[in-house]
């Protein structure tokens, strides 16, 4: 048994060796037949080498190392490997199955006999070996059917070779040394040949497959070993900084290996460029931090740099020199690797280059807007993240700002990167403002530089915080309470930082209403806000009537002379007086010492009632709300006011005298001289009628309304300085416009403010600068003024002259009675009508003579007063008339009450210019008026 | 051994080397049905999977050799060809 297996064997390898190794066409018989049986000879050999131990006779070990080896390089194959295995083991044939399966698996993925040489033959036919010994004929047929398989020629040599898979063309001398490699491989046979042998097996395509990465210097390993150095950005031998943004890649290297090192010189390059962007000195606070964020990554990305490279080490020294490929390929570190392993980071530095390019033209604000743009809305979540991890960073100087800002009320920021920012004092629209005394500590040290919020903060978020700072600043430097703002730093001093948004928010609210509470109390309780505007209504706006009529009294006759008459310590005494006098006495003496008379600057011809004012002295922190330009609109609707009360003062004393006159000294039984003043009186009563509605427009109307609407908004729980400042400029406004001074007719009202500026109070109606402002209502009442004053002065001159032709008559009458009694006496002693008849006589002539001269000045008087009064008339029916146009509702009201009983007729503007009567002033207005209008 | 028995053990014997053959074509063994009948009928006489192995490596390196040694004469074959 064992002979007859014996000799199966030997059959079988002897067909084995037939079908392997066929005999070669050139060999004659003889040397064939020696080959073969040196192949037997050494099969034998072989053969009886004792088996391998390790090997266990265990079908399923077999199948286990196949199914893993197809596992990892094929998965669906392994499937199919399980469904034939099952079927194999269900055959009865084999004893050996697993003998079978182990040979399979040890001959796995041999290289391809008939391909290693390429277009070797087809499997040579079997029965070669029976034929070999045949004639020279069989020879000749086989020597041509195995000419059939060529050589490769060189032309053929090199395409297989650019096609491997690493593509590269071999040096010469690569070649030798890869020989020696791979010599070592499989046991080396006693064959003849060796060497070339060996350089023939290097064609061997999955050989060259392995071999191919090697064949390039430097070698990947050399690579390897400089590659830490190149991504920290230091030059080394073989991949030297050619510049600072060039990395020069030797040029041996085959293309793969260049767009490996390509993707590797990414990191490399942006990492040299960031590294010398830390170094690069910053702008400001912003750009330090984010320098010192970028190098903080640039750490994380050393670290990452050091891991690498102590893998790589550990590779490099672990690795097999002899191995295919240096045996890299187990070492676990290769270019391929380091470029999977470097590939977020790369992400990483790509980013931060990026915001370091752009970040040297922004500054502040910007830049958190610029990071923040890419975290709040780059579509991919590793940038947004990365930008997100960098804010927090790059914050933290904003917010220290912002902390000190809101909690503190300074602002410590030496580099202009917050968006609160100081007013510099020399630009123009400041210069302007300042100019037109609007300016203030309140709202002239700080702006807010809209370029510079950043992103993460809303608009309405930036100006509650500018708020908030400037109200600490302004109750720490003007408020003089810097107590109250240290403690309250101390308690309510918070850490911010990115991140919690509504956290952030809800401090700065909370910090908002602290603050503003304590602005406004301040303001109302310590510096007497209100009381002050209280008091300014009282006494610049005429409020408090006992007052100003006991100062009007006892100023009038003073006021009556020339303006160079007027001393100041005299209208301060009597300014005094009015106060002792009247209910102002109670008032606190905080607001009466702020109190003050004075004389406005004097032009030539002005008397007294010009160019007297009252002043209410504000001084420093409540002059952010009652500013320069307030005070001024405080005086100017003062000396309208005081005009018109002085006008109203003058006609009541006059109606007084023209009252009691008439029980006395007015009274006459000529008719023509009762007829005079029976129309004056009228025209004086229409005056007063005027002039009191006028005031009750003014005072009841406009102040009072506009104070209670003031009143209602700053007695607002939370209200702020700014609503306050506000309130009170709308105040003002309303009170300027709606008094008739400021108010254009028609559809001027935008250019309200220069009306005002274009000061209308001026009392000659001839300087005022352009025709438009002769067409002020200001303008027209103080015409208006004017003609009653002038009537008022007529009227003084017929009391005069009444009272003159009283005091003829009187005397007259006396002369009379004198003369009758002499008459009578003489009548009684004596007739003589030539005595008589010259007494008679004269004092008739003489009488009439006075009263000729007398009389002659009462139609003059007459005259005057009859055209004061129809110019009163026309004026007030033209101002009527422009009333009864006006958008505003309360002004036309005043038209209204003025004229309540139809007894003017409105002109229209239009015909104002026909009619004449005006004046020149109505006239010129209208014909200025038109053409302008058309 | 009666004729049909015989037939039987022989269809069989035609599946396992199919089978195979199968696998082998997976593994990638570059084996053909006839060396791999042979490889199988020398196993199932007790040789060692693990010698036969080397043997078939051996024996195709030789056949390498072989084919090395005649270069000139095959390309100039090719050539004419």
């Amino acid at each position: 048994m064992a002979a007859n297996q014996r000799n199966r064997v030997s059959n079988a390898i002897d067909s084995l060796i037939t079908h392997l190794v066929p005999a070669r066409p050139d060999d004659d018989d003889q040397a064939a037949q020696d080959r073969h049986d040196a192949c037997f000879e050494l099969v034998r050999a072989m053969f009886d080498r004792p088996a391998s131990p390790a090997i266990a006779s265990d079908v399923n070990h077999a199948s286990d190392l196949i199914k893993r080896k197809l596992i990892q390089s094929n998965p669906t194959q392994a499937l199919r490997f399980s469904n034939l295995y099952t079927r194999l083991l269900s055959l009865p044939v084999l004893n050996q199955k697993w003998a079978i399966l182990y040979l399979l698996y040890q001959l796995s993925d041999s290289p391809d006999p008939n391909e290693a040489p390429p277009l070797s033959p087809p499997k040579p036919p079997p029965q070669q070996r029976t034929t070999q010994r045949a004639g020279p004929a069989e020879k000749e047929r086989r020597s041509r059917a195995s000419s059939v398989v060529p050589t490769p020629t060189p032309e053929e040599e090199a395409v297989h070779e650019a096609f491997a898979p690493g593509g590269l063309k071999k040096l010469p001398t690569e070649k030798t040394k890869r020989t020696q490699t791979e010599e070592r491989a499989p046991p080396q046979p006693p064959a003849d040949g060796t060497s070339k042998a060996a350089a023939r097996d290097v064609l061997i395509k999955s050989t060259l497959l392995a071999d191919s990465s090697n064949d390039f210097e430097p070698s990947e390993m050399g690579l390897l070993r400089d590659l830490p150095f190149t991504l920290q950005g230091l030059s080394s031998t073989t991949l030297p900084f050619a510049k600072d943004t060039v990395l020069k890649l030797p040029p041996t290297l085959p293309p793969p290996i260049v767009s490996l090192l390509h993707t590797l010189a990414e990191p490399s390059l942006l990492y040299r460029g960031l590294s010398s962007f830390v170094k690069s000195p910053a702008k400001g606070l912003l750009g330090q931090s984010l320098r010192a964020a970028i190098s903080n990554e640039l750490r994380s990305y050393l670290t990452l740099v050091a891991t690498l490279e102590a893998q790589i080490r550990r590779a490099l020294a672990a690795l097999d020199e002899s191995a295919p490929r240096g045996g890299i390929g187990k070492a676990g570190v290769t270019l391929k690797r380091c470029v999977v392993w470097t590939r977020e980071a790369t992400m990483g530095l790509r980013l931060m280059s990026l915001i370091a390019e752009e970040s040297n033209t922004k500054h502040g604000g910007q830049l958190i807007s610029m990071i923040h743009g890419f975290s709040a809305s780059h579509g991919d979540p590793v940038v947004a993240a990365f930008a997100e991890r960098l804010l927090a960073d790059v914050t933290r100087p904003f917010y220290d700002i912002l902390r000190r800002w809101i909690y503190d009320g300074e602002l410590s920021d030496p580099h202009l990167e917050f968006f609160v920012r100081e007013q510099s004092p020399n630009d123009e629209d400041r210069q302007e403002s300042k100019a037109k005394g609007q300016a203030s500590v309140w709202n002239s040290k700080y702006e807010v530089v809209d370029a510079m919020v950043p992103s993460i903060i809303t608009a309405d978020f930036a100006q509650k915080v500018f708020l908030i700072g400037k109200s600490l600043n302004f109750i720490r430097h003007s408020c003089g309470d810097s107590q109250w703002v240290d403690a309250y730093s101390k308690t309510s001093s918070k850490q911010l930082c990115y991140g919690d948004t509504a956290t952030l928010e809800a401090w700065i609210d909370e910090a908002y209403k602290t603050t503003m509470r304590r602005l406004m109390h301040l303001m109302s309780d310590r510096f007497r806000l209100f009381d002050h505007l209280q008091a300014l209504k009282n006494y610049i706006l005429l409020g408090q009537g006992d007052f100003i009529a006991l100062l009007m009294e006892s100023l009038a006759a003073n006021l009556d002379r020339p303006a160079f008459a007027q001393y100041r310590h005299t209208l301060t005494a009597q300014l005094e007086h009015a106060i002792r006098g009247s209910n102002a006495q109670y008032d606190s003496e905080e607001v009466l010492r702020r109190l003050d008379a004075r004389m406005l600057q004097l032009s030539h011809g002005d008397i007294g009632w010009d160019c007297f004012t009252l002043e209410y002295k504000i001084d420093a922190p409540v002059d952010v709300v009652v500013t320069e330009w307030g005070n001024r609109q405080y005086l100017k609707v003062f000396n309208f006011l005081w005009r018109v009360k002085r006008v109203e003062f003058a006609l009541s004393s006059t109606w007084r005298k023209c009252m009691t006159g008439s029980r006395g000294v007015l009274q006459t039984s000529d008719e023509q001289v009762l007829q005079v003043w029976k129309s004056t009186r009228g025209v004086l009563a229409e005056m007063v009628h005027f002039v009191g509605q006028l005031q009750y427009y003014i005072l009841f109307e406009v102040i009072e309304s506009s104070w209670s609407e003031l009143q209602s908004n700053i007695r607002k729980d939370d209200c702020t300085l700014d609503d306050l400042i506000t309130a009170h400029t709308k105040y003002l406004t309303a009170i300027t416009h709606k008094g008739l001074l400021g108010a254009r007719r028609r559809q001027y009202h935008d250019a309200l403010k220069e009306a005002a500026a274009a000061d209308p109070s001026s009392t000659n109606p001839a300087a005022a600068p352009t025709p438009e402002d002769r067409n002020s209502y200001m303008v027209q009442l103080s015409e208006l003024l004017r003609t009653m004053l002038a009537y008022r002065d007529c009227v003084d001159g017929l009391y005069g002259w009444s009272l003159s032709d009283f005091t003829r008559r009187q005397e007259s009458d006396a002369v009379g009675m004198v003369r009758r009694a002499k008459r009578a006496r003489l009548a009684d002693n004596s007739s003589n009508p030539n005595l008589e008849d010259p007494f008679t006589t004269a004092p008739g002539d003489n009488a009439a003579g006075d009263g000729g001269g007398l009389r002659s000045e009462l139609p003059a008087l007459a005259e005057r007063l009859g055209q004061l009064g129809a110019s009163f008339k026309a004026r007030l029916q033209v101002l009527l008339g422009d009333l009864a146009y006006q958008p505003d509702v309360d002004m036309r009201f005043l038209g209204v009450s003025m004229n309540f009983n139809d007894v003017y007729q409105p002109v229209k503007r239009k015909k104002t210019a026909a009619a004449g009567t005006g004046g020149a002033a109505a006239g010129q207005a209208g014909g200025a008026a038109n053409p302008s209008r058309a | 051994m009666p004729p049909n028995e015989r037939a039987e053990k022989q269809a069989a014997a035609q599946q396992a080397v199919d089978i195979l053959h199968e696998i082998a074509t997976i593994l990638n063994c570059h084996l053909d049905r006839r060396t791999l009948s042979i490889c199988i009928s020398m196993i199932e006489n007790g040789v060692s999977p693990e010698a036969l192995a080397n043997v078939i490596k051996e024996l195709r390196k030789q056949n390498l050799d072989a084919q090395l040694e005649a270069p000139v004469a095959a390309a100039a074959s090719t050539r004419r060809r």
